[in-house]
């Protein structure tokens, strides 16, 4: 894109100072379209959560299967994501003093909290589906499918978000040379992950994550700077504010005793 | 002003860049609203097959051959869907909107302008995919624009519910996307890119209807997005979302324990607040061309805002009065029932400010003038059939009839139409450099609005004698045979009123080349696209920010050298 | 540049929101073996909890504890009034279903 673009963002981004009013929201434009973007995202979330609780009320029998390790394994997760935004937004405030050296590290630390969720998910759906749990059907109260295709809706939304952040991550992170690594781990994992499992195939989505994101680096090539890292960092917490409710309402409420 | 030479300073060159994958809001517009025009005529061409089909059913018709009733339930669904979302969501808000919401504002460019790229190429996506569903195996789906399961979840449930039922829910979650993308633009631009002195109280009342339908597209379609997710796990993943038990051909299907219900509920949760993201834009349009065309400032500006934010606000809580018959909780019902008359409010408070502001100008009887009389014709006469609509005990006997087809057809679908063509005629001279032809203008405009009043309104007698809609032939029911001279009679309204349309396409045409040269403020309005060049340039204002000393509807200002005051005119101009 | 979230980059707070986000979470599990309250009991108690560790994350993670108050305001309440309007619509017919009895 041309430099009209650039200096177009420029005049956007940071505002020509006195040219025009007062940002009404009090912030630069990304921020507030970050927070736009997010408030329609909890929306999305939010439906899939209703549609969730109202199937759940709907439905009496209900069933309670989570047992220990299950539970176990994700309030990890649950921490995991919990000291991934503390780690995001120590990268914020090094994105604000300048520090680049120390931005990457935090951004990184986030990004590795953020794999680790997405492995130990991926293990939990693994387990689950080995047991017989699909979205149609589940061995522990067969007159509620309901049960399974809730639990594989919101938990993969949410798992697809979490992959998407990372990216994102990445990205702000890295730039071009994160393309690479992705491209690796999505070859990898195609041929690591046996041919049975469903993240055979989940794994292409980072193969059109990377897609986008050349497509994104090719039209917008720029090095980012501390706005980038925060409005990323607003995405990235907001995942993590998501999981806050499914935890609870989807695991927590079907603990086995 | 800008001289020439500053004018294309930055533009892009190449024809790609310029005029295709171009980042300049006014290219962008210009792309939704010939989008649109396709789409408004593909619609058109399906209702017109519809009419015949239910006057002549064995009619054998050139290219098409003979429509079966199950095509009929097709020609339906695509023809709601394709109006509804590629028509009147896509071009006021992203075609006029796209165009001169920023420069109404003074700003040289959306906030985002990649992102507004992104967001009409993904609405061009969607629209293919739609279109793409005609083709495919079985046809385009039966189960109407609202997509009601289990028709809609059951894959043998006909046989438009195959493939072609799954593009139709994959292009609505494509266009929910790309409502998403310009929805967070649209709100951004107008929080932080308004001109110095454009404070909210001085946007123009068409910036605010932008504005507000931003906002409500941005809290309707997520929720429209997810729905979507789940209908399609619903089909093609076994899940039992919104499907109970259910036999289809005798056979027992797998689902159970699901709420058709519950598809209704975040259905229209979305669907009501799309109603006002389409008739919105179509108000303010008609705001700024009544105070222009009348002289006169507006009558209650402030009030016009109010009226539209609550208009906005109560948007969100009515969606169950859609929902009457539908099993809802009875008290859910008695609520929605009360909200929905509230919004009689504020629609009452925009018709009287539209008359007050007519009342007593010089009206000048213009193309844009007679149009945006027309929207408050069309507004006011669509807009009494509600409160009947909103009492459940009436909408027992009138509920799935015509009359709710005549209803939601005069004030959603021809009204929003009249605020585009209101809009097409007053602001094509600056899209376009050139003047439409104003007597095929009138002529379009009587034939339209004669029409239009021909198709519709007696579709709310067809309702009242219990006529049903999404009825392929009525000669198998007594009662209802009887009522088909009066559907002849409408079918032939619609092939004249649709054929009429054929000169709004000459004008456009023939004006966008042929037509008398305009000048910079043709029809001597106040706001800020008729302060720069005509067609603007690439940053709008030529390198300047205007800096704005008035408010939008200045006209007739006591002492003022000229009936009206711009809005960037220095303060002296007006006698404050 | 108007920054309004330049204030507040003390690092102390951050590592005490983590922790009480670390502790709430604790707390959500035990209720959650303990079943010390009827189950619809404990729906409000862990979705009372999970709102106040959103608020945490929003106000304090997300900042906008520290953005001026128009953002603020309007954007946890359109959002959040969307969620009170469905609330009260979507749940009496979801327990209606149950009562009628129709599966």
């Amino acid at each position: 894109m041309a430099d009209a673009t650039l200096q177009h963002d420029a005049a956007v981004g940071h505002g020509l100072a006195g040219a025009y009013e007062a940002p009404l929201f009090g912030a630069y434009s990304k921020k507030v379209g970050m927070w736009l973007f997010l408030a329609s995202d909890s929306l999305t979330f939010g439906a899939l959560l209703f549609a969730f609780s109202y199937n759940r009320i709907s439905n009496p029998a209900w069933p309670t299967p989570f047992a220990v390790e299950s539970i176990t394994n994700a309030t990890i997760m649950t921490a995991c994501l919990l000291s991934s935004s503390l780690t995001m937004v120590l990268g914020v405030l090094a994105a604000r003093r300048g520090d680049r050296a120390w931005t990457r590290n935090w951004l990184l630390g986030t990004m590795a909290f953020g794999t680790a969720f997405i492995v130990l998910h991926g293990l939990e759906w693994t387990h689950l589906i080995d047991k017989g749990m699909t979205p149609f059907a589940n061995p522990w109260a067969p007159s509620v499918p309901q049960f399974g295709g809730t639990f594989f809706t919101l938990t993969g939304m949410h798992m697809l978000h979490v992959t998407i952040g990372v990216i994102y991550l990445g990205v702000i992170a890295f730039r071009k040379w994160f393309l690479p690594v992705l491209a690796a781990i999505w070859i990898a994992g195609y041929f690591l992950i046996p041919a049975d499992n469903v993240f055979h195939y989940g794994i292409h989505a980072l193969g059109i994550g990377l897609i986008v994101s050349a497509i994104i680096l090719f039209l917008k090539p720029k090095v980012y700077d501390a706005h980038d890292v925060e409005v990323s960092g607003l995405y990235w917490h907001f995942v993590d504010l998501v999981w806050m409710f499914i935890f609870p309402l989807v695991y927590l409420m079907s603990t086995k005793i | 002003m800008a001289t020439p030479a500053t004018i294309h300073a930055h533009a892009p060159q190449g024809f790609i860049r310029k005029y295709i994958f171009s980042l300049d809001h006014k290219v962008i517009g210009m792309q939704y609203f010939f989008l649109a025009l396709t789409a408004v005529f593909v619609g058109m061409f399906l209702s017109l097959l519809m009419r015949i089909h239910m006057v002549w059913p064995a009619a054998v018709l050139p290219l098409v051959g003979e429509i079966k009733p199950e095509t009929y339930l097709s020609l339906l669904t695509m023809h709601g869907t394709i109006m509804v979302f590629f028509v009147l969501t896509t071009a006021p808000q992203g075609g006029f909107g796209n165009y001169f919401l920023p420069i109404q504002i003074g700003a040289p460019d959306m906030a985002f302008p990649v992102l507004n790229m992104l967001s009409f190429w993904t609405t061009f996506v969607a629209f293919v995919v739609i279109i793409a569903a005609f083709f495919v195996t079985g046809g385009a789906p039966l189960h109407g624009w609202t997509g009601y399961p289990p028709l809609s979840a059951v894959q043998s449930a006909g046989p438009g519910e195959g493939l072609g039922a799954d593009l139709w829910i994959t292009s609505i979650a494509i266009f929910c996307i790309a409502s998403l993308m310009g929805a967070l633009n649209f709100i951004t631009t107008t929080l932080d890119l308004r001109a110095k002195g454009m404070s909210l109280m001085r946007m123009p009342l068409t910036v605010w209807s932008w504005f507000i339908t931003a906002i409500l597209g941005l809290l309707a379609f997520g929720v429209l997005l997810s729905a979507g997710i789940l209908l399609l796990m619903d089909r093609n993943l076994g899940t039992s979302f919104y499907v109970p038990l259910i036999v289809v051909n005798g056979q027992v299907l797998g689902h159970k324990g699901g709420s058709p219900l519950l598809w209704q509920h975040l259905f229209w949760f979305f669907g009501h607040p799309e109603v006002y993201i389409a008739i919105l834009p179509g108000m303010g349009v008609t705001s700024q061309i009544l105070s222009t065309f009348s002289r006169k400032p507006i009558f209650g500006y402030k009030a016009m805002v109010y009226a539209m934010l609550s208009i906005g606000l109560f948007g969100f809580m009515v969606w169950g009065h859609h929902m009457f018959m539908s099993g809802m909780s009875p008290y859910s019902a008695f609520a929605f029932s009360i909200l929905t008359m509230c919004i009689g409010v504020p629609s009452a408070i925009k018709t009287f400010n539209w008359l007050g502001t007519m009342h007593k100008g010089r009206i000048r009887f213009q193309t844009p003038m007679l149009y945006a009389i027309g929207f408050v014709s069309l507004f006011v006469s669509g807009g009494l059939s509600g409160p009947f609509l909103a009492q459940p005990v009436l909408d027992i006997q009138l509920h799935d009839t015509y009359f709710v087809v005549g209803h939601f057809h005069l004030i959603m679908g021809v009204a929003a139409i009249f605020g585009i063509f209101a809009a097409t005629y007053y602001w094509f001279p600056k899209m376009f450099g050139r003047m439409m032809n104003e007597t095929l203008g009138r002529i379009h405009f009587f034939i339209t609005l004669a029409g239009t009043y021909a198709i519709f309104m007696p579709m709310h007698y067809l309702g009242m004698a219990g006529q049903t809609r999404r009825y392929s032939q009525f000669t198998e029911v007594a009662y209802q045979a009887k009522l088909i001279p009066l559907q002849t009679f409408i079918t032939y309204a619609a092939i004249i009123t649709i054929s009429a349309q054929l000169i709004f396409v000459i004008n456009l045409f023939w004006s966008m080349f042929k037509g008398p040269k305009a000048s910079d403020n043709p029809w001597q309005s106040t706001t800020l696209e008729w302060t720069t060049a005509t067609p603007p340039p690439h940053d709008n204002f030529g390198g300047v920010t205007p800096v704005v000393n008035h408010g939008p509807y200045e006209y007739a200002v006591p002492g003022a050298p000229r009936d009206y005051v711009m809005q960037t005119d220095p303060v002296s101009a007006s006698a404050h | 540049m108007h920054d309004a979230a330049a204030h507040d980059d003390s690092k102390g707070q951050y590592f005490w929101v983590w922790g009480a986000l670390l502790v709430l979470t604790a707390v959500e599990v035990w209720l959650g073996y303990r079943q010390i309250f009827a189950p619809v009991r404990m729906l409000e108690a862990l979705m009372i909890l999970s709102v106040i560790k959103s608020a945490l994350i929003v106000g304090y993670f997300m900042h906008l504890k520290f953005e001026i108050a128009l953002m603020r305001w309007m954007i946890v309440i359109s959002v959040v009034g969307c969620f009170i309007i469905m609330y009260f619509f979507f749940f009496p017919d979801a327990d209606r279903i149950l009562h009628l009895g129709v599966k």
